[in-house]
């Protein structure tokens, strides 16, 4: 329909998470308008990004050294490590500023039909770490959803001989709303996980 | 709960329709090929968010047309409550509660319920297992719409299962064992809360359905309809890990919620393959009824009735039979000629006097 040029543009937008035909259309037509020096400092960006930015050795959290800031920071409990699937995860836990441990990049959840087993997810590298650190406590923060609850039951399942305390985050209620526009899962869910404030 | 109001736009062969409906019983008169069904099909969606007969949503939008639109008015109790839905074959479907936008189907249902027969109800009786689990579940969804969540959990737990079978290719190592392990602990989970759930709507559906077919059947015959899970004595982790072996060579999970049937007696002998077919018929319309009763029951609002084209399906006698046993509901019946006055109609809407026809679509305002 468009020249190739164009085409090829929106081809490639088009297989970016979150955006469909109709928004790679969009999306390629603004960039075309753009002036070059605009375009240039995105792909430049995109190019820098690539070329200095991999995964954490320790962590395999997103790095610009052999270590990630968390693990690179000696103020970080190392006896307890937070899992979770992707790095942008280990942001929004940063976020809170209610974590001291380190943290562990799963690199996704098991997901069969995705093709992604143990195996495909960095256990292996977890379970090095645990004597390595002298871990105590493990902190599953996977994704509160079927794949994300299997991958800590799997995880927990594993965990469980070793002697190491293992936890998995609540789920519950977003803080600031009403109990009553809350869904009935997650409201049943926050029963299931309640917690005791007086009384034998 | 009443459906006042509804407009189509480009919905299979409709291009435009407002109908406004009578809160009792309407009859919807029109030729095969005009669109009577599509009318109820219409109106059915909004309740489920899918097409009663299993369509997929392109086939719902009109040739040549990007997307449909249902909108309808609906009162429940007093309540006004405006039903939207944009039907788009490529994208995602918009659906609006009262003009705010919801994200889930979950949050769809439970503003409205219907209970739809049609002729190939029959199938409840006579068809395979699926048809039945098809049924059941449908109705635990309209009991309670958390169910439509516990019926997605247990069928995306059986896909990633099913998934980790076929990679195994039949070789049982650790690493699949203990990923098994944890697909069946969810699919026990799931699995067994499903049917419990099934369970106890067939409990509570049994005097209703006995009640209903004393009506139809004259009181000539019992009907009865239990859960038969092969699991049940077992329960569902140790009849995994029986078939275990078996699962692995054949790439799928032979035993579970997937697999169960409802168990329907005439008698104390299987319908399916003991009874007439007038008596499966009226069996599949007690079954429908029940239903219908005792989600009015317990949500305390009596779904709107759809009839499509039934009446060619059944005698006099059953015809009177089903629509006393539905009085307080909202029902609109489908016909392709006037019924015999075994029925009376509060409103008869004639789609050809409305000016429609095959691919064009209902003119506007209502027959009373």
């Amino acid at each position: 329909m468009y020249a190739d040029a164009v085409q090829a543009v929106i081809d490639e937008l088009g297989r970016l998470p979150g955006i469909g035909p109709k928004s790679a259309q969009r999306l390629a037509f603004h960039l075309m308008k753009l002036p070059s020096e605009d375009t240039a400092r995105l792909t430049a960006a995109i190019d820098e990004m690539k070329a200095r930015v991999r995964f954490c050795d320790r962590c395999f959290n997103v790095a610009e050294a052999e270590l990630c800031p968390v693990c690179a920071d000696d103020r970080r409990d190392a006896s307890v490590l937070c899992v979770v699937e992707e790095p942008r995860d280990v942001v929004a836990v940063e976020r809170t500023g209610e974590f001291g441990g380190r943290y562990h990049v799963l690199g996704g959840a098991i997901s069969p039909i995705e093709g992604i087993g143990p195996d495909q997810l960095r256990v292996r590298e977890l379970l090095a770490r645990l004597d390595d650190e002298g871990v105590a406590e493990v902190i599953l923060a996977t994704n509160p959803n079927i794949e994300g609850e299997a991958t800590a039951m799997y995880l927990a399942r594993l965990l469980d001989p070793l002697g190491i305390e293992v936890t998995k985050i609540a789920s519950g209620l977003p803080v600031g709303g009403d109990l009553e526009y809350a869904d009935e899962l997650t409201l049943g869910r926050a029963l299931e996980g309640r917690r005791k404030l007086a009384g034998g | 709960m009443t459906i006042t109001r509804l407009w189509l736009t480009d919905y299979r062969n409709h291009r435009e329709v407002d109908l406004a409906l009578d809160p009792g019983v309407t009859l919807l008169l029109g030729p095969n090929g005009w669109g009577k069904t599509n009318l109820l099909e219409a109106v059915a969606w909004l309740s489920r968010g899918s097409s009663f007969r299993g369509a997929p949503t392109e086939a719902l939008v009109r040739q040549g047309a990007e997307r449909a639109v249902v909108r309808a008015e609906v009162d429940d109790g007093g309540r006004p409550i405006l039903l939207e839905a944009e039907l788009s074959p490529t994208g995602r479907n918009r659906i609006q509660v009262n003009r705010q936008r919801v994200t889930r189907l979950r949050d769809l249902l439970g503003h409205f319920r219907t209970t739809v027969f049609a002729p190939d109800d029959l199938a409840l009786v006579k068809g395979s297992p699926g048809e039945r689990r098809t049924w059941i579940d449908d109705l635990l969804v309209d009991l309670h719409p958390r169910n439509h969540g516990l019926r997605a959990e247990v069928e995306r737990v059986l896909r990633q299962r099913n998934a980790l079978l076929k990679q195994a290719r039949g070789r049982l190592t650790d690493d699949v064992a203990a990923t098994l392990d944890v697909w069946d602990a969810k699919l026990v989970e799931a699995g067994e809360a499903l049917a419990a759930a099934r369970t106890e709507a067939l409990a509570a559906l049994e005097p209703l359905a006995a009640a209903v077919s004393d009506r139809l059947t004259d009181g000539r015959s019992t009907l009865t309809a239990t859960l038969v899970a092969e699991w049940a004595t077992e329960g569902l982790a140790a009849a995994l890990h029986r078939v275990r072996d078996d699962d692995l060579r054949r790439g799928m999970t032979t035993v579970g919620p997937q697999r169960d049937d409802v168990r329907l007696t005439l008698d104390g002998l299987p319908a399916r393959t003991h009874a007439s077919q007038g008596e499966q018929r009226s069996s599949a319309l007690a079954l429908r009824l029940a239903g219908h009763r005792l989600v009015a029951e317990r949500t305390g609002s009596t779904p709107v009735v759809l009839l499509d084209d039934v009446f060619s399906e059944l005698d006099r006698e059953r015809t009177r039979a089903l629509v006393s046993l539905v009085p307080d509901a909202q029902v609109v019946v489908t016909a392709a000629s006037v019924l015999p006055d075994e029925v009376r109609f509060d409103a008869v809407m004639d789609l050809a006097g409305l000016g429609a026809g095959p691919g064009t679509g209902v003119g506007a305002g209502a027959g009373t």
